[in-house]
């Protein structure tokens, strides 16, 4: 018999051994993560050339920010610009891909690794390899316009077509998304569909009453994660354009790479990754609240 | 017996480790971070150095780690963002870097085989001092020149640049070169603005205290530097952007495609020139070309490996580093791998090309006023340079028109200025 309030020596054990479970987690997400934060925080108020002493400047560096640097605008435009696009694709995209992938044909594994196999690859070496690909002149997309009377765009080389190229390559890793849309279709009960066929529902409606519905959860999920990646674009940047044409790709995670390890100007980097943060937090929140409305949960 | 045997062979496990520390204790370990190719030599160069220098001092053992460029500084910036060890020697690519170098001062002065009048005064200047410190040695030493393919000359019919040829000397035989058709050009671009051909104009993004921007940026002579890129880019005769990306050879000049003959004439450097001549190139190289200024400046640069502040060894780190940049190790470097041009000039006559006449033009441009005596003592450029790109960007991408320019100077003024200011507030003048 307990007393109530008072757990007894093996509810205490249970917990002691749940903590220490738990505790290679804590520590990494203490060292790795909320500590480097909380310092990124810390240095967001000061001036620090990474050699000199730190010095406490306030807000100082965030109202540079917000009035006096014209990259700063650059590169928010360049980001907000590049989730619009990417986003609305690489959700309807990855969904139909995995529409397809779910039927029920011979060799579809053969095609679920093969459309998976880009998300897997190095962003390096894609980019790499999109550079051959999308190159004005000698490249095989404009060879093969070519071939068609179409004269392509200078794409990552061309002030318009620069950040679509880039939104282009992030959508051709569509396939992880699939794969994952895939889990979630598998996972919708089958009697659903035959009920609705025997009651007279088209393919359209079975997916607009079943299909959609059931997988919102999923949808929500990718929508977070997606816009969460499309916010933090670097590796492209990094390797194919630095910035450029004129700054219509100077992501916002390269800009601060740039002014922590270029500029050393790591007080004013950690004000813009701070900035970042806040940023991914609200859109976050703001998908989360949003889904309360369009989200369809069984329980 | 048994028991006896037992304690023994226990006794000899325990105390080996223990010997071998004692003996290691004898040698010190110097830690050197440095860059394979860059004017410091290969990896094969690096070894010799280093096994010639640990012949001479058995007591010192060096721990070499060779990295790209970008990896290296990043590593460095890592490092000392974070307080944590630095190598005891590493190379001094960015000015940024010379308040944790050790002054070497003392050290210098206590060494009879080493002094400065044995280096090349310019590199001395530009390279190894900060303020009234010295933080490293000058090694090896590069210089950009123009590489001109004869082959590709006298198939067009065109007569060879000469040592005092000009700027538009410089379009004129670029276009006269170019061969669409067979997928020659005729030349190549200035990879940034400010660089020698600008400075040939005696153009200037800012003032030498570092407060202003107008009038230098915009000035007439800047203007006319930025209108020299704009003909050079709207003639033809030179690859885009697009095409170099992809054509050209990563983090330097377009070598591959100078030696591969489809560029006329490109901008490299003397170690270029050594891998054109291996190859058997039929070049030719001059000088950049003269502007208006009654000065002609080279983008010359030496390696210069420094010493950590808080190296636990500086004593043996001087010793390798002075080996490393000094007579011995310089002659090593110069004998091996990349043939290296040494910053002692006392070396020069012992190079293995000296006598090619295209060294001799290489060393005509070591005793013009260098990019670097600008560059070098304004750190604020490099915060600069990502906004000067626009104009220098926009001519790239033939989005601008040639009587545009100096509206489009006039109104990045305005934005260099705020960012000079920031960056002086920081880095100081």
């Amino acid at each position: 018999m307990k007393f109530m309030g008072k757990k007894s020596k093996r509810e205490r054990t249970q917990a002691i051994e749940g903590y220490v479970a738990l505790s290679p987690w804590m520590f990494g997400f203490l060292f790795f993560y909320a500590i480097p934060i909380l310092a990124s925080l810390y240095l967001s108020f000061t001036q620090w050339t990474l050699v000199g002493s730190v010095k406490w400047i306030g807000f100082e560096n965030y109202i540079r920010m917000f009035t006096r640097d014209p990259v700063f605008i650059d590169a928010a435009t360049a980001t907000g610009f590049f989730v619009l696009y990417s986003l609305p694709f690489k959700l309807v995209l990855g969904l139909m891909l995995a529409l397809l992938l779910n039927m029920k044909l011979p060799g579809m594994n053969y095609f679920r690794t093969i459309f998976f196999l880009p998300a897997v690859i190095s962003g390096v070496a894609v980019s790499l390899m999109w550079i051959w690909f999308l190159q004005p002149d000698t490249g095989v997309v404009n060879t093969l316009l070519r071939y068609v009377g179409i004269s392509g765009p200078g794409w990552f080389w061309d002030i318009n077509w620069a950040l679509p190229s880039v939104a282009m390559m992030s959508i051709w890793k569509v396939g992880g998304a699939a794969i994952i849309y895939l889990a979630g279709l598998q996972n919708i009960p089958a009697h659903l569909y035959e009920a609705a066929a025997i009651d007279g529902a088209s393919k359209w409606q079975q997916f607009w009453r079943i299909t959609l519905p059931l997988l919102t959860p999923v949808l929500l999920f990718q929508l977070i994660i997606e816009m969460i990646d499309a916010f933090k674009i670097f590796t492209e940047a990094f390797v194919i354009t630095q910035g450029g044409p004129l700054n219509r790709t100077y992501f916002f995670l390269y800009y601060f790479y740039e002014e922590a390890f270029r500029n050393f100007n790591m007080g004013y980097a950690s004000a813009l990754a701070i900035f970042l943060l806040i940023v991914i937090m609200s859109a976050t929140a703001l998908v989360k609240w949003w889904s309360n409305r369009w989200v369809y949960y069984e329980n | 017996m048994f028991k006896k045997t037992t304690k023994a062979i226990f006794s000899a496990i325990l105390a080996t480790p223990i010997a071998l520390m004692a003996l290691a204790d004898d040698k010190v370990t110097i830690t050197v971070w440095s860059m394979d190719g860059h004017d410091l030599g290969n990896e094969d160069t690096h070894r010799q150095v280093i096994a010639a220098f640990e012949a001479e001092h058995p007591n010192i053992k060096i721990d070499l780690t060779l990295l790209p460029e970008s990896g290296l500084e990043d590593r460095m910036n890592t490092a000392i963002g974070a307080g944590g060890k630095l190598p005891d020697v590493f190379p001094l690519l960015s000015g940024e870097w010379a308040p944790i170098a050790l002054d070497l001062s003392p050290y210098i002065e206590a060494d009879p085989e080493l002094s400065q009048d044995m280096y090349a005064e310019p590199f001395w200047r530009t390279r190894a001092t900060f303020g009234d410190s010295v933080v490293a040695l000058p090694t090896g030493i590069g210089a950009n020149v123009v590489l001109y393919n004869k082959d590709v000359f006298d198939k067009a019919g065109v007569e060879y640049p000469t040592a005092d040829w000009t700027t538009e000397d410089f379009i004129k035989k670029a276009v006269a070169v170019t061969d669409k058709a067979n997928g020659v050009w005729g030349g190549d671009r200035p990879r940034d603005a400010y660089r020698a051909i600008w400075h040939n104009y005696d153009a200037q993004v800012y003032s030498d205290d570092s407060t202003t921007v107008e009038g230098y940026h915009n000035s007439p002579q800047s203007l006319a530097a930025y209108q020299w890129y704009w003909d050079l880019v709207h003639s033809d005769a030179t690859p885009t952007k697009a095409e170099i990306d992809v054509l050209g050879t990563e983090g330097t000049g377009p070598v591959d495609l100078f030696i591969a003959g489809r560029l006329g004439m490109a901008t490299l450097n003397q170690s270029h020139m050594l891998r054109a001549l291996k190859e058997g190139v039929n070049f030719g190289m001059v000088p950049e070309p003269a502007g208006p200024s009654k000065d002609r400046h080279a983008n010359a640069w030496s390696a210069t490996p420094a010493i950590a502040g808080n190296s636990e060894h500086p004593q043996e780190a001087y010793e390798f580093l002075s080996f490393w940049a000094g007579m011995e190790g310089q002659y090593i470097s110069m004998t091996t791998g990349l043939n290296m041009f040494p910053s002692i000039p006392a070396l020069w006559k012992d190079h293995p090309y000296i006598d090619h006449p295209a060294i001799q033009t290489f060393r005509t441009t070591l005793d013009w006023p260098l990019v670097r005596d600008f560059d070098g003592t304004h750190l604020c450029w490099r915060a600069a340079l990502r906004r000067v790109d626009e104009v220098y960007e926009l001519i790239g991408l033939k989005a601008i028109e040639r009587n545009e320019i100096k509206k489009a100077l006039d109104k990045e003024v305005v934005v260099l200025q705020t960012a000079l200011d920031d960056c002086v507030s920081r880095l100081g003048s």
